[in-house]
């Protein structure tokens, strides 16, 4: 946080001077201008020089190539609009000018200016890709375009914004450092994602020295102080928000453990949720490894009730049980969700229940992931007899849930039924020789579904091989049925979707 | 808590699966790494299933792709079926992992779940354990306090804190326990946690491998399709270029063939150049010297031709005055001509003019000529008709009046026969025979058929030919009966038709075209009059000559006989004259019905006149019923019956004038007797009646 401070700030005043090697540095990146542009930084001096041993030497007039002189360039005396855009570009900072200028020299201009210049400067005014695309590189090593939308800017905005919240520490950091960017990066912004929420300081020590351990130990008193940054501010001045994902924990804490540092207090959850509310076009609201649990998870599934945008909820690495998935089966009903991840919480069979309950009377949800739960068997035939009923559902998780052979027994007759499912996971259950075969049986009916994991699953081998042989014939059926109407879905394309699912 | 903990397990599990696999693996055994390798040899049999899958799969299409697809297709289909092998099989190597970890955590979690519970009754038991000792104490402390001696005191007081230290000892121990399991558990944590980082470094160098190797493959099947490109497109060339060169070779060849012939073709016409050239000089050679002769021929007639030219021209010269001379003459007759031909035209013009005149009051008298026309002949057919009836009508009334005659010359011959007989039986006292004729057998009018003449029936079958011709249908048998049976009308007519057709030189051409407008058979009854009155006239001699050997008789009978063998053209009977004379014996017969025919129209119209020449003869006979020596007979009788009358006669006055006479001798006796009977008398002195007598008889 202070890192980008620092060096900010410090470089405006050095830019006058350091301006000339920044410029030859940026100059060799960009590929578009040749020897020409290379030189101009020395004008002034090849000008003075020529004028000094150009006049004196009458033999030098005459010769078209002087080997000797480093300096001397066939280039004669830059365009006067060449000038401008150099003065231009060096005073960009105090005297902007771009959209006045003709495309082709705001495109020099753009290739010339320094990526260090201040974002109220540049922010609304650049649009130029390359220009971001400059500022990123220049900041991040490694930059991942397609993560933001294939846009430069945005990403830049994005992990601007992303690295201060990372590095809030609240009642320490002036929140207006934040709110400040507010104007600029409003319109870009559209995802953020935030893997850690450092907790306020509690003592004038560093703030992750060994002291903090006490503090920590003792603050079950001083639990408000514990409160993360409030993003109410934040989200309310993006007006193109779509996506939130965030964890409530510290990264690289290393032996400076605490639990305090990985708490999500209850006023957190409270003002996420009125966040959330608020925030109209939010589509995917993550929340992972922040030990919501059931209170936490039901006050923000109830801000989200009938929410207009949502369509994608992440509540994965939780300690959810059976009442905060009672909330999410009454959310699936009162929202237009269509991907639901409650992996690796603690729902049993009654929230299994209140979820197969709301999930077969839904058409909208297309991607359900229970995986890592414990909703046994009781819980999985109530999924299995709504997926009699379902006629959206694509894909199911069901991995690590304590099955055994009666769900495979229901599900092999929803596989008969069912023409929407393309992807079952039942790994890491135990699903016996008999459920194998009946879920055999169940497949050799199946026309569309393309994956079904059944490793560490307990099933004869034979019967595992044909089903996969009977998934591997639906695939070339699907790949030819995408062939067939539309020519350009390749094979690979099909077969994609395996990545994400394993 | 969770993602710590989770991270711990994943890393533990880590470790054991990098630890050697153990043989004899099996999924459900306890050992991960046993697991493990069962997995790996499940993975490895379903590799091999998909290898089959595929290589099956592959057959099928390259059964379907035998025919359009190349072997670029076929490579790009292995090439996708093995990368997406590949894809399968690697991401499962990578999620493997996940997998494992996941039932590690599984087992973990059912693990502590037990340690859990376990460890809950523990302390529970403690708990429980603890507080029966502090009771205890506790108890003893009430009991101590009613202690009063301090050696008991001291004493329990010791106990007790014997007591309380055993119970803290024991909790102690507990806490020294439960701090033993919570650095075991710590020490699993950091356990877990490398086995964690060692599993994630497994899963980034699968990963790697992994993306490694799908870069390798797809590279090498990238080649590969390339090469099967390369290797089409060089088969394709090479094949191409093939077909090429044999295309070409096949072109020289012909183009070589092509030019032998031309070779030889333009050597031939040489040689039929240089003959005709050799030919065409001696023919001209020739010709010119022919042509020479004749110039001079030519020059030689050309000089007379100038001599008489010459001569011409003096003659011709003098002819031109000649002309000329007469062509002023001609000049003056031109200009007379001229002012005649104007007068002419004068005179023309109102000939024209009147003949217009005349035409427009021809035109009109002639319309009004038809119109008469008409009219007469509609009256013309009424009274016909008229006749008809008037004709039927008579000869009704002739035949009722010939049965009125006849009935009363019967009665009257009757009652000559009457007479006769009662004259010969009771005056002569003779017998009476009746007589018996013919005739008196007659009622009606005699019927003549029978007697018609040959002439008559021709005459019938032309009328009725031309009845025929006029209505076809209507053929009234009646008139033809008579005819041999086996002419019909038809043919008869027929006949004729082809004699008219034959002997059409007979009739004028003026004639001819005349007849062109008229209806078929009317046309055909002219030209058959003009041929027989032609025929006539122009073979009278003929006809005269030809009658000359044969008496009329014969003639009539041939003629009928003709017309037989006219009718049927092979002449049956021996009585014929020669097929040659027919034409001649034709015109005779016509001859013999010209006259008939020159009474066409009333024969036509009286066809029911009778000769009346057997009528008289009839009714003559009738009258000499009685023959002439009983008329005689008769005028005897009736003259001595005459004067037997006389006398009867006298006599018969002579009683008349007896009687007569007696009346009166009575009357006047009666008047007398009046006389003598009255009074008077008696008053007369003298009565008369005394003067005379009376007669007294």
């Amino acid at each position: 946080m202070q890192d980008t401070q620092t060096t900010e700030s410090p470089s405006i005043p050095s830019r006058s001077s350091t301006s000339t090697q920044d410029r030859s540095s940026t100059v060799g990146q960009t590929l578009s201008s040749a020897p020409q542009p290379s030189k101009p930084t020395p004008i002034i001096p090849p000008l003075a020089k020529s004028t000094g041993p150009g006049s004196g030497s009458g033999v030098r007039r005459m010769r078209r190539i002087i080997a000797e002189d480093a300096e001397w360039s066939l280039a004669i005396v830059p365009l006067l609009t060449e000038l401008c855009i150099q003065h231009i570009v060096k005073n960009f900072q105090n005297n902007p000018i771009l959209k006045q200028l003709l495309p082709e020299h705001q495109k020099k201009v753009l290739n010339h200016l320094s990526p260090d210049l201040p974002l109220a400067v540049t922010a609304n005014l650049i649009d130029d890709e390359s220009y971001w695309r400059r500022c990123c590189t220049q900041r991040w090593p490694v930059c991942h375009v397609d993560n933001h939308g294939g846009s430069w800017k945005r990403m830049f905005f994005e992990l601007h914004l992303e690295n201060l919240l990372k590095h809030f520490i609240p009642n320490t950091t002036d929140p207006a450092v934040i709110l400040n960017l507010l104007p600029l990066c409003r319109n870009y912004v559209r995802a953020i994602r935030v893997d850690q929420f450092l907790p306020p300081v509690q003592l004038p020590a560093p703030p992750r020295g060994g002291d903090q351990s006490d503090s920590g130990s003792e603050g079950e008193m001083e639990e408000p102080a514990m409160d993360h940054y409030q993003l109410d501010n934040l989200v309310a001045g993006l007006s193109h928000l779509e996506e939130l994902d965030l964890v409530y924990g510290v990264k690289d804490c290393g032996m400076n453990f605490e639990w305090n540092l990985f708490l999500f207090t209850y006023r957190d959850c409270h003002s996420l949720a009125a966040t959330v509310k608020a925030c109209h076009t939010l589509k995917i609201f993550r929340l992972t490894r922040s030990k919501v649990d059931d209170d936490k998870a039901r006050i923000l599934i109830r801000s989200l009730l009938d929410h207009p945008a949502l369509e994608e909820l992440d509540l994965s690495h939780n300690l959810i049980g059976d009442r905060g998935a009672r909330a999410a089966a009454k959310l699936l009903s009162h929202s237009r969700l269509r991907v639901l991840n409650l992996a690796n919480n603690q729902v049993r069979a009654p929230g299994a229940h209140s979820l197969a309950h709301a999930l077969g009377h839904n058409s909208n949800l297309i991607s359900l992931n229970l995986r890592l739960n414990c909703i046994e068997d009781e819980g999985g035939q109530a999924l299995a007899h709504a997926l009699h009923t379902n006629k959206c559902l694509t894909t199911l998780h069901l991995g690590g849930n304590e099955l055994s052979e009666p769900t495979a027994t229901l599900l092999s007759q929803v596989l008969t039924i069912n023409t929407t499912l393309t992807s079952i996971n039942l790994s890491c259950n135990h699903i016996g020789l008999d459920g194998g075969k009946q879920l055999l049986e169940g497949m050799s009916d199946n026309k569309t579904l393309l994956e079904f994991d059944l490793r560490l699953s307990d099933i004869a081998q034979e019967s595992e091989y044909l089903i996969g042989q009977a998934l591997c014939a639906n695939r070339e059926a699907a790949r030819q049925r995408a062939l067939n109407p539309s020519h350009f879905m390749s094979p690979v394309t099909v077969k994609g979707p395996e990545n994400p699912a394993g | 808590m969770n993602p710590p903990g989770s991270l711990g397990v994943l890393e533990e599990k880590e470790e054991e699966h990098l630890a050697p696999p153990i043989l004899g693996p099996s999924i459900h055994s306890d050992n991960p790494q046993e697991r493990i390798q069962a997995r790996r040899l499940r993975i490895a049999a379903r590799l091999e299933a998909r290898r089959r899958e595929a290589l099956g799969e592959y057959l099928d299409g390259k059964k379907e792709s035998e025919e359009d697809q190349s072997k670029s297709y076929k490579q790009k289909e292995e090439s996708r079926l093995k990368l997406a092998k590949l894809l399968l099989c690697g991401t499962e190597l990578v999620t493997n992992i996940q997998v494992a970890a996941d039932i590690r955590e599984i087992h973990r979690r059912v693990e502590e779940e037990e340690i859990k519970r376990q460890r809950l009754e523990k302390l529970e038991n403690e708990v429980k354990t603890s507080q029966d000792k502090f009771d205890e104490i506790t108890v003893k402390w009430e009991e101590g306090k009613q202690r009063r001696i301090p050696q008991e005191l001291w004493e329990m007081l010791n106990a007790q804190q014997v007591h309380c230290a055993g119970l803290i000892e024991d909790k102690n121990k507990l806490i020294s326990e439960l701090q033993q399991e919570l650095k075991m558990k710590d020490d699993q944590y950091v356990k877990d946690l490398k086995k964690q980082s060692d599993d994630i470094c497994l899963l980034l160098e699968r990963m790697e491998e992994q993306v490694k190797n799908v870069m390798k493959t797809f590279r090498q099947e990238l080649q590969n399709i390339e090469k099967a490109f390369e290797v089409e497109r060089q088969e394709l060339l090479t094949s191409n270029k093939k077909k090429w060169e044999r295309a070409l070779q096949a072109h020289n060849a012909k183009e070589l063939e092509y030019l032998m012939n031309r070779i030889k073709k333009v050597e031939d016409y040489e040689k039929q150049l240089n003959k005709q050239r050799i030919w065409d000089c001696e023919e001209y050679n020739t010709i010119k010297i022919k042509l020479e002769q004749d110039v001079q021929i030519l020059e030689q007639q050309l000089q007379q031709m100038k001599a008489t030219y010459q001569l011409n021209q003096e003659k011709l010269e003098y002819n031109f005055q000649v002309l000329k001379k007469r062509d002023e003459e001609s000049t003056v007759i031109k200009s007379q001509q001229k002012r005649k031909i104007n007068r002419l035209h004068d005179v023309l013009n109102n000939l024209r003019s009147k003949y217009n005149k005349q035409v427009k009051q021809f035109q009109e008298e002639n319309q009004s000529l038809t119109s008469d026309y008409k009219r007469l002949v509609l009256q013309f057919k009424e009274l016909q008709k008229a006749m008809r009836h008037f004709a039927l009508i008579d000869d009704k009334r002739f035949r009722e009046i010939w049965l009125m005659n006849e009935e009363e010359a019967k009665d009257l011959i009757n009652r000559a026969f009457d007479v006769d007989r009662i004259i010969s039986t009771h005056h002569l006292g003779l017998p009476w025979m009746a007589p018996d004729f013919w005739f008196l057998k007659n009622v009606g009018p005699i019927s003549q058929q029978q007697q018609k003449s040959a002439t008559q029936i021709l005459e019938e079958v032309l009328m009725e030919a031309e009845k025929e011709g006029a209505d076809e249908d209507s053929s009234e048998s009646e008139t033809y009966l008579d005819l041999p049976k086996q002419v019909s009308a038809r043919t008869t007519r027929k006949i004729l038709m082809l004699l008219c057709d034959e002997s059409g030189f007979l009739i004028e051409s003026k004639l001819l075209s005349l007849l062109l407008p008229l209806e078929k058979n009317e046309c055909y009854l002219l030209r058959l009059d003009a041929v027989f009155s032609v025929s006539a006239s122009q073979a009278d001699c003929l006809h005269t000559f030809m009658l000359e050997p044969l008496d009329l008789r014969a003639e009539k009978e041939r003629s009928l006989v003709d017309g037989k063998s006219q009718e049927k053209e092979p002449p049956p009977s021996p009585k014929l004259i020669h097929p040659n004379d027919v034409l001649k014996i034709l015109e005779a017969f016509v001859m013999s019905l010209r006259k008939p025919r020159d009474f066409w129209v009333p024969v036509k119209l009286l066809k029911a006149v009778r000769d009346d020449s057997k009528d008289s003869e009839y009714w003559e006979a009738l009258t000499t019923v009685i023959p002439a020596t009983t008329l005689n007979l008769w005028d005897a009788l009736y003259t001595a019956l005459e004067k037997y009358h006389l006398v009867l006669t006298q006599r018969a006055e002579l009683l008349i004038e007896n009687s007569s006479l007696e009346r009166q001798n009575t009357e006047l006796q009666q008047l007398l007797q009046q006389y003598l009977d009255t009074k008077i008398n008696s008053e007369l002195q003298v009565p008369p009646t005394q003067v005379f007598r009376v007669p007294t008889k």
